[in-house]
């Protein structure tokens, strides 16, 4: 087995005394091999959140192992065992995922691939597939996550990657340096502008073939169904949900309640949306826009969820394909938001919804289960008789949260069997879920249609681009009940126990408890009240944007739009001109810097002679081509005696310099300065 | 088989036709500046897998609609076009000076030295050197750097040998491409005749009693006295003794022989083909040379006089590689 013979790895000679006839590149200079260890645990480290933990031991093992190998201490793995490992890897990832297909287990698959592959690092085409395969895993942890501030680390990755590549080609370099490291920043830095082009200007098309798919990533955001405690346990994270862009102005922040589910049905103490086989086909779609009124623009921009549904304000209506208005006055996405994902909307929010309402609707939101809550419907019930019309009622219904004891929390204890019941009638403290459902539980007993709707109320807004930046902590859930002539109109029970909640968010409403964000005693958005930080958070933000809608959700029609503002009509020849140009524009430069010195530069001492020279030319001493210094002092001396001394001290000067070039500096330039002062006597 | 015949001659026929260009765009020199004229440039195999990552990285660029994997697989590509300009400028400016080239015996290796140098002030890296025969070096250059190199090459038969052209090329830095040139030093080696005996008597041997049959025997000599050694001196004319008894080494001097010198004659062995008589005279030249009996040379054309030492040989044994050799190249 030849491998194992060579215990060590042949040591890259010092340049030019390798033994010749050499196979080319035969050997991976250390500094090469440090360079691609680094590259390897940089990347390691952005996968590490859908990565099995067992992968950092595989790797810390194997480079120890290819360590050890380098210093003479341990063997290569022999065949036998590297199929071995080989073949555990893939176990491995089978046993931590169930499955080999899939993108995670595809990426813990080519992780660790990428660090058994050091185990048979040993001649130069082993480092390119290594780092070959390096840059393939750095294009995949985009495919997870888009950070700028990861990507600004990727490009961090790429360099790595890179200087490894040249570090291979420098033979001779045993030992780690940095330098290997500035020719690709270098290179790296002359193909943005060619790049930059590229990325605007070449067509963005659509999947070619269905690929594996995210199948690990856990669902964030709102649920699909509401027990009491889901909403504040959301509430604990200060994740961004979604940002919005308003084309005018921002309405206040009491009117911004982001809807994205609607809970119609109540089923074993859960609230939960209607099933799509449960809804007739007539009640699908949106009905077309009733009446006129004044139009909100907005753009949002979500963060991935793994669900369907979208956020929007009241009587949304998409701008773009691909999302669909629900009858129930929602946004719809027919796939699920597996990345950050971009839409515009045209809202209503002074037209009723549903100013008539089918049977089939009345029906489903008045629905009730036969048991439970006996003394919360009672309730209802009377405060029904005493009221005059339902929406009196409403405002009875109101009245008593107003002027009950209750408190607005993110600590109500855990309900019994009766939750509402117990929630109204003894513990009186509860979130924005319980308010919501008590409410909504209140409505259908009296006879009145209502339902729970989930979304966000309020968000940030940042001053530095005028965004809205909803997070996660801004859920919330409210109610909506429908009155004649009215339509559905939107009740928040939670504001009337809380108003602080609605018109200044739920920090200002949690402030005497101390709970707002209290498991996340690092998030940024706890130091709010600290100038500088949160100025620095809003601006990262700001960018953070401009970065998703500009790089990470550039599409084909951000591109056209693009494309006609900067030529008008866009045309392929001068698509083809901006590339060159561009190209043009990098690489000329770049050309010129690098050959610059494509000239033989002159030495200073000749530069002096060819001084001297010119000066004996004027006196019509003419050297002749090829004519030796020395020779050339002798014709001089006989023709101009007088010349003679300056002309052969000057020349003997010279060839000193010439001929015994391996100086001291300091000698070397006493020597020039001599001849200068012989050539300035003529 | 009327396909392949037709093939052989086209073959030959693109050869010749590459080689008129090639020898046009690349002209022989004793020293030679690399510039664009002379190199060229290609992906190597390396970059056409390159070139199939990016594909790969665009593939998924466009089934992920992942806007960053079109990033990377667009800055790679441009790194690529980078990459054209640093690999040309690891080679250009470079110069390549033939030095010299041993005159050896045929079966013999020739030692043929160049210099690779740069009056430019940029490092070069991974310059390999290599010979159509095998022998190749890779070196780095620092800047304004010359470097000696030396290669030995196993040579053909009487005459010049030139070694044919030498392979220069670089992969530096990303090894993605190759650039390379194939340039025409003008250095040759000279190769002797293969000294042998062909049994074969002079003509006039007997005659003026110079041929090769009547060498005086070691010891006719008339003794003249020690002096010191150098080198190329007989290691039979030693003074061992002396040097036994700790003295400097020293050599014995023993009278010329002005009045006893030989002649190599073309003409003696009148029956010999030109090969075998240029062998045959190669292999006295040597015998005589080992035995310091100073000798000279006459071939159609050329005289030597009598002489002896290294230099003298050296001198004999090439006009006898020389002779009816053209200058080296075509």
């Amino acid at each position: 087995m030849k491998a194992r013979k060579r215990w060590f790895p042949p040591r890259a000679s010092r340049t030019g005394q390798r033994p010749a006839g050499r196979a080319p590149g035969a050997a991976i200079p250390r500094n090469a091999l440090v360079w691609i260890l680094l590259s390897q645990f940089a990347l390691l480290l952005p996968h590490l959140p859908q990565l099995p933990i067992w992968v950092v031991p595989v790797y810390l093992c194997t480079a120890l192992w290819r360590g050890m190998v380098l210093r003479g201490q341990w063997s290569w793995p022999s065949r036998p065992l590297r199929l071995a490992l080989i073949l555990a890897g893939f176990a491995a990832v089978w046993f931590s995922f169930g499955s080999l297909l899939g993108l995670e287990p595809t990426v813990a698959l080519l992780l660790t691939a990428f660090a058994l592959k050091l185990l048979e690092l040993q001649r130069r085409q082993d480092a390119y597939v290594l780092i070959f395969l390096g840059y393939f895993i750095a294009v995949t942890v985009f495919l997870f996550n888009q950070d700028l501030l990861l990507v600004l680390y990727m490009v961090g990755c790429l360099w790595l990657l890179t200087s490894a590549l040249v570090a291979l080609h420098r033979p001779g370099e045993d030992r780690f340096n940095w330098r290997s490291g500035r020719l690709p920043a270098i290179m790296l830095l002359q193909a943005v502008p060619v790049m930059l082009v590229l990325f605007f200007v070449f067509p963005r098309i659509g999947p070619l073939w269905s690929v594996p798919l995210k199948t690990q990533a856990a669902t964030t955001g709102v649920s699909d169904h509401m027990k009491p405690g889901d909403v504040a346990s959301l509430s604990q994270s200060d994740a961004v949900a979604f940002r919005v862009q308003f084309a005018g102005e921002i309405p206040p922040r009491g009117e911004l309640y982001w809807r994205g589910l609607v809970f119609s049905v109540l089923e074993e103490g859960a609230w939960r949306s209607l099933r799509y086989q449960e809804i007739p086909p007539r009640e699908w779609r949106l009905a077309q826009k009733n009446g006129a009124g004044s139009a909100l623009d907005y753009q949002v921009l979500m963060e991935a969820t793994q669900q369907h549904w979208l956020y929007a304000l009241r009587y949304p209506q998409p701008l773009d394909p691909g999302v669909m208005a629900m009858g129930d006055y929602r946004l719809y996405s027919p796939v699920e938001v597996e990345e950050r994902f971009r839409y515009r909307v045209r809202s209503w929010p002074e037209l009723p919804l549903d100013p008539v309402l089918s049977d089939w609707r009345r029906e489903t939101e008045l629905r009730l289960p036969e048991q439970g809550n006996p003394r919360t419907r009672a309730l209802a019930r009377e405060l029904r008789l005493g009221a005059e019309s339902d929406g009196d009622f409403v405002q009875r219904v109101l009245d008593y949260y107003r002027n009950g004891p209750f408190v607005y929390t993110l600590q109500p204890g855990v309900l019994g069997d009766d939750p509402i019941d117990e929630f109204l009638f003894q513990r009186q403290r509860g979130f924005c879920e319980h308010y919501a459902s008590a409410f909504v539980i209140m409505m259908r007993a009296a006879g009145v249609p209502a339902r729970v709707v989930a979304g966000y109320q309020g968000g940030e807004i940042n001053p530095v681009n005028r965004t809205v930046i909803v997070h996660q902590f801004d859920a919330h859930a409210w109610a909506e009940v429908w009155l004649a002539g009215q339509g559905w109109v939107r009740v928040d029970p939670t504001a009337v126990v809380s108003p602080e909640r609605v018109t200044l968010g739920l920090e200002e409403a949690l402030a005497e408890e101390g709970s707002f964000l209290a498991e996340s005693p690092l998030s940024p958005l706890r130091y709010r009240g600290i100038d500088w930080i949160n100025s620095l958070r809003l601006r990262y933000d700001a960018l953070t944007y401009r970065w998703q809608s500009w790089v990470v959700g550039f599409d084909s029609e951000q591109q056209l739009n693009l494309l006609q503002r900067l030529f008008g009509e866009v045309r392929a020849r001068d698509l083809a001109l901006l590339l060159l140009g561009s190209a043009a524009l990098v690489l000329a430069p770049a050309a010129w810097w690098l050959l610059r010195g494509g000239r033989p530069r002159r030495l200073p001492e000749e530069r002096l002679y060819q001084r001297l020279c010119r000066r004996l030319a004027r006196r019509g001493l003419e050297r002749h081509p090829g004519e030796a210094p020395g020779h050339f002092a002798e014709r001089v001396a006989a023709e101009r005696p007088e010349l003679a001394a300056a002309v052969r001290r000057a020349t003997a000067i010279y060839s000193a310099l010439v001929y015994a070039p391996q100086q001291p500096p300091g000698e070397r330039g006493e020597r020039l300065r001599e001849l200068r002062r012989a050539i300035g006597q003529l | 088989m009327p396909l392949a015949a037709l093939a052989e001659p086209l073959r030959t026929a693109w050869r010749k036709r590459f080689g008129r260009w090639l020898a046009n765009r690349n002209p022989r020199g004793r020293r030679i500046l690399l510039n664009q004229r002379r190199l060229f440039i290609f992906p190597s195999r390396m970059g056409l897998l390159f070139a199939l990552l990016l594909l790969l990285i665009l593939l998924i660029g466009i089934n992920y609609q992942n806007n960053l994997a079109y990033a990377v697989a667009f800055l790679l590509a441009s790194l690529f076009v980078v990459a054209v300009l640093h690999t040309y400028a690891n080679l250009a400016g470079l110069s390549v000076e033939a030095v010299r080239a041993g005159a050896v015996f045929p079966g013999q290796r020739s030692r043929f030295s160049l210099r690779l140098g740069q009056r430019e002030n940029r490092p070069r890296y991974a310059l390999r050197l290599s010979w159509a025969k095998g022998e190749s070096e890779e070196v780095n250059l620092g800047p304004g750097e010359h470097r000696l190199l030396h290669f030995s090459l196993p040579v053909g038969e009487r005459g010049w040998f030139h070694p044919g052209r030498l392979l220069v090329e670089s992969r530096y830095p990303l090894g993605l491409l190759r650039c390379w040139t194939w340039l025409d030093l003008d250095l040759a080696a000279v190769v002797y005749p293969a000294p042998r005996d062909s049994g074969e008597t002079a003509l006039g041997a007997a005659a003026d009693g110079s041929g090769g049959s009547s060498l005086p025997r070691p010891g006719n000599e008339d003794f003249q006295g020690f002096r010191d050694y150098r080198p190329g001196d007989s290691l039979r004319h030693v003074h061992w003794k002396g040097l036994a008894r700790g003295q400097n080494m020293q050599s014995k001097q023993y009278h010329a022989w002005a009045s006893r010198e030989r002649w190599l004659d073309w003409e003696d062995y009148p029956g010999l083909p030109q090969e075998t008589r240029l062998s045959q005279l190669c292999h006295l030249a040597l015998q005589w040379q080992r035995r310091e009996q100073p000798f000279g040379l006459r071939l159609p054309g050329s005289t030597l006089q009598p002489d002896r030492g290294p230099a003298h040989l050296e001198a004999v044994l090439t006009a006898l590689a020389l002779y009816r050799r053209e200058a080296p190249g075509e």
